[in-house]
């Protein structure tokens, strides 16, 4: 326990003196550096008083600044040619004789590391040669691995290469994982999953061979903007919930949805889920060698944190943080350390959104409550569930006069004409539907995601959207090898191409689809309308 | 005009003793931030002082414009100024002539893209100078230190397990790392207030 009455402001404050080695500043009008006695008491003191270490942070600097500089001196640390000595992180693992040689040293750069597995390359514009592939430059260093720009010449093409870290590389558990993940990965051919067109996990280091997109992470565009306005992160989570439905139709999981796993395309027109069960790899690798938990928990599900058995619920779960972290500009559970992000996770409620942002309105934070529930059970059903409610809720922002709010989000005297209309247009749709048959097949390939077939019951589902319900079912789980690579990748660009034809034209068909989703939340709503309900 | 005479030509139209001071301060301390931002934008080394120097002369030009408008400080906010404009205006045309070059910096290939050039450029340039200052402040502080400050501000790893490691107490590294940080803030807003 901490004893308040050696709580010293002034303490603090001089205790940010630099008054050592070779720092002129400005002792006279700071006042006196700390004495070693001082020093050592202070450091005493902090070791058990929560409340001077955060005022003694936020004497030194403001959570705007701390954050900023954080993310700029990280994204320095991981970038081709850093400036500052990455930390000792990525060796926490290792020995501690490796590490502190390390640290004096400057530690290891991702130059030096990329030097160990890439061959030698003829082209005078490659840094050297990966397979068949040239690499011309280092993209960016993750937690997991590096990821590298490259050109495939045969095929005439730019494309980002992913390597697995070396120390996870050397555990065969966490390779087997990975080429199988990622294997599974490239059978969801889904335009909010970032595709992969290839795996190679024969070298010494295997890794994925994606398109290179021009894009930069969520994380980058919240660190860079905080908060998002409602209609971007609206459009945003969206796309995701799409993604992961077109995952969880695959039987997977993603356990690692967060926003630096989150692509932005061209402002928010094109979002993409990646990193596709890599979380798990890494849980394998540092399970067996520290019994640590990998990576920052904040976007961690209560049940992930308590290492139960999670299934789809749980990336909701995820999605509900970032969604918290996209209106607040943080993530919603936070804590010094990685025990205490966890208890948070599994114990505490989130403040709510509106007290961060009082301008949201309530339903976004009647949604995101939602999501955040303790229980899996008591989230929505499913990513297409949450989809089709937040792809409402933007046709509400954009149109409040002709589209209604999904029935569980809006005050009741609000409802009666709305779910009028939404059903005069649907008959009209039953109709366009039947004529548009290849149409339908083909919006269902990005837009309609798999159907949660498991949770749809008979006649929840209009009929007109059945030729949506049963083409999106239809996925068997595909087995990616050398042959349908090219298929697979053939199929990506027929699936961009398709999305921009039908994003030019076809604005009509969206409106109508919504529509149609509309109704079938609504029919889904009594279940979901006390939980959503109004206070 | 060589640099010296630039400097000189500028100190004798500032009246001011402070805001004379003020400039050579800034140039001490500005000048090795633009050393290093040139360095990153791709310029070979050998011309690396050429820039700078050119740098250096464009901002002192446009601080002729500057007029006293009497309040404290006005003097330090407008040599900010436009220090901060000439040299994303450096970085503009540096990108101009580099795009398609290929090997270039990895981070700017990373923020070059779609959006508008001028607040990538800002941000690169905020960049740029909290590397700077980071790089500047560290040497004032014990390797262990940097490290516990690195490991968890940075990382985010947690104090205890940091604290083992290093064998220091966490009391120690809530400490210095509250130190470090307000040492790279204030070596920012230098230049940037």
């Amino acid at each position: 326990m901490a004893h308040p009455a050696l709580c010293n402001p002034d303490l603090l404050r001089r205790s940010l003196i630099c008054g050592t080695r070779r720092t002129s500043g400005n002792t006279a009008i700071d006042g006196q550096p700390l004495t070693s006695q001082e020093e050592e008491s202070l450091a005493e003191h902090l070791n058990q008083c929560e409340s001077c270490r955060d005022q003694l942070e936020l004497m030194a600097a403001d959570a705007e600044q701390w954050t900023s500089i954080r993310r700029t001196l990280l994204k320095e640390s991981s970038s081709g040619h850093p400036r500052l000595p990455a930390g000792p992180s990525n060796l926490s693992t290792h020995s501690g004789a490796d590490d502190h040689d390390l640290l004096e040293t400057g530690l290891l750069k991702p130059s030096d590391f990329i030097v160990e597995f890439l061959q030698p390359s003829d082209h005078a514009d490659s840094i050297g040669r990966l397979g068949s592939i040239e690499i011309r430059q280092f993209i960016g260093q993750g937690a997991h691995g590096v990821v590298l720009k490259g050109y495939q010449p045969e095929l005439n093409r730019l494309v980002a290469v992913k390597v697995l870290a070396p120390h996870l590389a050397s555990v065969v558990a966490a390779r087997k994982r990975f080429a199988r993940e990622a294997r599974a990965t490239a059978a969801i051919v889904h335009p909010n999953v970032m595709p992969i067109l290839a795996v190679d996990s024969s070298g010494p280091l295997p890794f994925l061979v994606m398109p290179c997109v021009d894009c930069e992470s969520l994380q980058d565009r919240l660190d860079r903007e905080g908060g998002l306005s409602l209609e971007d992160l609206l459009r945003i989570s969206i796309q995701v919930a799409r993604g992961l439905a077109a995952a969880h139709a695959q039987g997977l999981v993603h356990r690692d949805v967060k926003p630096a796993n989150i692509l932005l395309e061209r402002g928010v027109e094109r979002v993409m889920l990646t990193d596709f069960g890599l979380a798990r790899t890494v849980d394998d690798a540092t399970l067996t060698r520290s019994g640590l938990i990998a990576g920052t928990p904040h976007y961690m599900s209560p049940e992930q944190a308590r290492g139960d058995v999670v299934d789809a619920r749980s990336d909701l779960f995820s999605l509900g943080s970032v969604l918290y972290c996209m209106v607040t500009g943080r993530p919603p559970f936070r804590a010094e350390t990685t025990f205490g992000i966890l208890r948070r996770v599994t114990d505490e409620e989130p403040r709510p959104l509106r007290e961060l942002r009082s301008e949201m309105p309530q339903w976004l934070e009647t949604i995101v409550t939602r999501l955040l529930r303790k229980s899996s059970a008591e989230r929505f059903d499913s990513a297409d569930q949450l989809a089709s409610i937040l792809e409402d809720c933007l046709a509400h922002l954009q149109q409040p006069a002709t589209s209604p709010l999904p029935p569980g989000l809006v005050p009741l005297q609000a409802r009666s004409w709305t779910s009028l209309l939404s059903g005069s247009l649907l008959a009209g749709f039953a109709l366009l539907a039947m004529t548009l048959v290849s149409g339908v097949y083909l919006i269902s390939k990005y837009a309609a995601g798999p159907a949660s077939s498991d949770t749809d019951t008979a006649g929840q589902k209009s009929a007109s959207k059945e030729p949506v319900q049963t083409t999106a079912k239809d996925p068997e789980p595909v087995a990616i090898d050398d042959h349908n690579k090219a298929a697979i990748a053939e199929d990506l660009r027929l699936d961009v191409e398709i999305e921009a034809i039908l994003h030019e034209t076809n604005s009509e068909f969206d409106a109508l689809q919504e529509a149609m989703e509309a109704d079938s939340f609504d029919s889904n709503s009594p279940t979901s309308a006390p939980e959503l309900q109004n206070p | 005009m060589s640099p010296l005479e630039t400097r000189l030509s500028l100190i004798v139209r500032l009246q001011c003793e402070q805001d004379e001071l003020a400039w050579r301060e800034f140039v001490s301390q500005y000048e090795k931030f633009l050393q290093q931002i040139v360095r990153r934008q791709g310029v070979p080394e050998a011309l690396v002082p050429d820039a700078v120097q050119q740098i250096l002369m464009a901002i002192t030009k446009s601080l002729e414009s500057w007029k006293d408008d009497g309040k404290e400080g006005s003097f330090r906010r407008w040599m900010h100024t436009v220090a901060r404009h000439v040299v994303v205006r450096f970085m503009t045309r540096e990108r101009k002539q580099t795009t398609g070059a290929g090997g270039s910096d990895p981070l700017l290939a990373l923020q070059t893209i779609e959006s508008p050039p001028d607040k990538h450029l800002l941000q690169q340039y905020e960049h740029e100078l909290i590397v700077w200052a980071a790089e500047q402040v560290r040497h004032d502080f014990l390797s262990t230190s940097w490290t516990a400050f690195w490991a968890t501000t940075i990382e985010h790893r947690p104090v205890e397990e940091v604290a083992k490691d290093l064998q220091v107490s966490p009391g120690s590294i809530y400490m210095s790392r509250s130190r470090i940080m307000a040492s790279i803030r204030k070596k920012i807003q230098e230049v940037m207030e």
